[in-house]
């Protein structure tokens, strides 16, 4: 395909991300400067660096930032074990099995992130199973506290995300080189060698991207802690979002708002840049 | 990976993939026998299992009195039912053009979702059902449609450009949404698109294409390139090649694609949240539901989630296949 034709062909989905995602990025920026409520959304005031020094002083913006990051530090290392353990064991069982099995498995992924949400709190609330079982075992009543909540939400983000993983390495346990475990299972190699010296290091590149896309999904999460904490400020659960989603919805500073949106941006660069080099190494095909 | 021979281990492998089965379905499982209660049931100390079920919850959702007609309503879920079923039927046995079954089987619930409220008293509820599918027609449509041949010509383009584009558009896909909907927001204010269907579209559209474009180009890239070289023997130009040759075989790139955009179309609850004010859609509804500490809440959110689930379910029934494709499309080769 000539180049002139390629740029033809791709030029209303070019000009749809450009208009459409390029140029709000720019005007979030260019708002971040400035202060701006619903009374002057016409009419920006310029204030400057103002609005960054407020945010980077704001003791809720950083205690936002730590609970981002324990979300991450907490699911995604469960995501990866879980996901990868269940697939190797899906691997196992036989074809008819297997499609039901995952189908129940992929439910919690595929339904709407807020009803899934919704369904999991039900559980805990009064009435519900899960909080019934802690009774009895705990003897006292569950109860949402500011550190029930937190738990609960890195329990269900393991809970809706695992499917993902586990579909991905399912897959990338179709693509092993058979004839590498034959040897090694004729040179003796247990099990768990095989898993350690060949699946592992084959399915390397997979696992890097899988933990990649994981990390960048889990900062950005917003639905599921919304639901969870029904934006109670009591239980003190915000992630980045939520106090961005705050700021401008319920505070209404759209300014500062969009200050908090360029700089969660900027931090998830420190993950994206290498995702993105990954990405463009693999494409290219330079090692 | 070799089979796993010994018996005790393979009943473990069974007996764990069955336990992680069932704890994924059981939120499900509850929801639905909670939606069935009367609000004392749910509240009750001990979980209630055995009940005997109401549909109450249902009604109270979708009506705003208890039809009369509650025949005519059956009929007519049957009647859709029944003319998909022979579509699909009809469809396999005849080779009808996929693009005819789709446009027969948008008329079908276009018009479905016309005469129902004509003939009872349906509630907010309907509404905000009825904006959800416009929504995600519209965004799976648009989307598709320019995803596809910028995807086609990515996949046989080989210079430095696609891979620009696709690496660009990958990174788009990994910020948070919030960037986008807040200058959308001042944006929509500012040119009066906000609170409309097409602001809601065009941005999920655009939230849409990085991920459809990577989809697409991995789909297309496994059509063999003979196809349009034949196309170009014949005289085809490459814009009807592609409309005649290429996209009739790349049906089943192009389902889970849009299976994929249909579900992020479908999910979504910030944008359309910041967005609109009076074009809400299931997921903002039910946030809606859930928000107030009202018991009487709870039975309702219930049967809420399981309406807005079962359209998932019947897609999970009929395309898992497609689905694990989605989910690995681009990221495994094999």
């Amino acid at each position: 395909m000539k180049r002139k034709l390629f740029h033809q062909f791709s030029a209303p989905s070019n000009l749809a991300m450009i208009l459409l995602m390029v140029f709000p990025l720019v005007y979030a920026v260019f708002l971040s400067l400035n202060f701006v409520t619903f009374r002057n959304i016409t009419s920006p005031e310029f204030v400057g660096m103002a609005n960054y020094r407020y945010i980077l002083s704001d003791p809720d913006f950083w205690r936002a930032f730590r609970f981002s990051l324990i979300i991450i530090v907490f699911t995604v290392p469960v995501h990866i074990c879980l996901g990868f353990i269940m697939a190797l064991f899906l691997d196992q069982v036989s074809l008819a099995v297997r499609g039901l099995l995952m189908s129940m498995m992929l439910l919690p992924f595929i339904v709407v992130p807020v009803v899934g949400t919704v369904m999991f709190r039900q559980l805990f609330e009064v009435g519900g199973i899960m909080s019934y079982l802690y009774q009895q075992v705990f003897s006292q009543p569950f109860v949402f506290t500011p550190m029930s909540v937190k738990v609960l939400v890195i329990f269900h983000l393991i809970w809706y995300v695992t499917p993902y993983p586990i579909v991905v390495f399912f897959a990338g346990l179709q693509t092993l080189p058979e004839e590498h475990l034959e040897a090694a299972t004729v040179d003796g190699a247990s099990r768990i060698q095989q898993i350690r010296f060949i699946v592992i290091p084959h399915l390397k590149p997979l696992l890097l991207m899988i933990m990649m896309i994981l990390i960048m999904d889990m900062y950005r999460m917003f639905d599921s802690i919304l639901v969870m904490t029904k934006q109670n400020p009591l239980f003190q659960a915000e992630n980045l979002m939520m106090y961005n989603y705050r700021i401008g919805m319920s505070v209404q500073r759209l300014g500062r708002a969009n200050t908090t949106a360029v700089l969660t941006v900027i931090g998830i660069l420190v993950v994206l840049i290498p995702f993105l080099r990954l990405q463009y190494r693999n494409k290219t095909g330079k090692g | 990976m070799t089979p796993v021979k010994h018996p005790l281990a393979k009943t473990g492998i069974y007996a764990v993939l069955i336990l992680f089965s069932i704890y994924s379905v059981i939120p499900f499982f509850w929801a639905i026998l909670q939606s069935l209660k009367t609000v004392r049931q749910a509240f009750a100390r001990t979980p209630l299992f055995f009940f005997t079920p109401t549909a109450q919850n249902y009604t109270n959702l979708w009506f705003t009195s208890t039809p009369e007609n509650f025949w005519a309503l059956g009929m007519i879920i049957v009647g859709t039912a029944v003319t998909f079923i022979l579509l699909l039927m009809v469809s396999k046995k005849y080779a009808v053009p996929k693009s005819l079954l789709i446009a027969g089987i948008i008329i079908i619930l276009a018009a479905a979702l016309i005469l129902i409220p004509r003939m009872m008293n349906m509630a907010e509820f309907y509404n905000y059902f009825v904006n959800s599918v416009i929504i995600t027609v519209g965004v799976v449509v648009i989307s598709m449609t320019i995803g596809s041949v910028s995807g086609y010509a990515i996949a046989r383009y080989t210079g430095i450009d696609s891979i620009i584009i696709l690496i660009a558009a990958l990174g788009f896909r990994a910020l948070p949404r919030m960037a986008f909907a807040l200058p959308y927001y001042s944006l929509g204010l500012a040119t009066g698109l906000y609170d409309t269907y097409w602001i809601v579209i065009l941005v999920l559209v655009a939230a849409n294409q990085p991920f459809t474009i990577w989809m697409m180009s991995a789909f297309f890239a496994d059509i063999p390139k003979e196809l349009e070289e034949a196309a170009s023997i014949d005289g085809l130009a490459p814009f009807p090649a592609f409309i005649r040759v290429i996209i009739p075989s790349a049906w089943p790139g192009i389902l889970s694609t849009g299976l994929f955009s249909m579900l992020l179309a479908y999910h979504e609850f910030l944008l359309v949240r910041v967005l609109t004010q009076s074009k809400w859609t299931l997921p903002v509804a039910i946030v809606q539901f859930t928000g107030g500490e009202a018991p009487g809440h709870v039975t309702l959110a219930a049967a809420a989630a399981v309406s807005t689930t079962i359209p998932i379910v019947l897609i999970i029934i009929f395309f898992q296949k497609h689905l694990v494709k989605g989910l690995t499309g681009g990221s495994v080769k094999g």
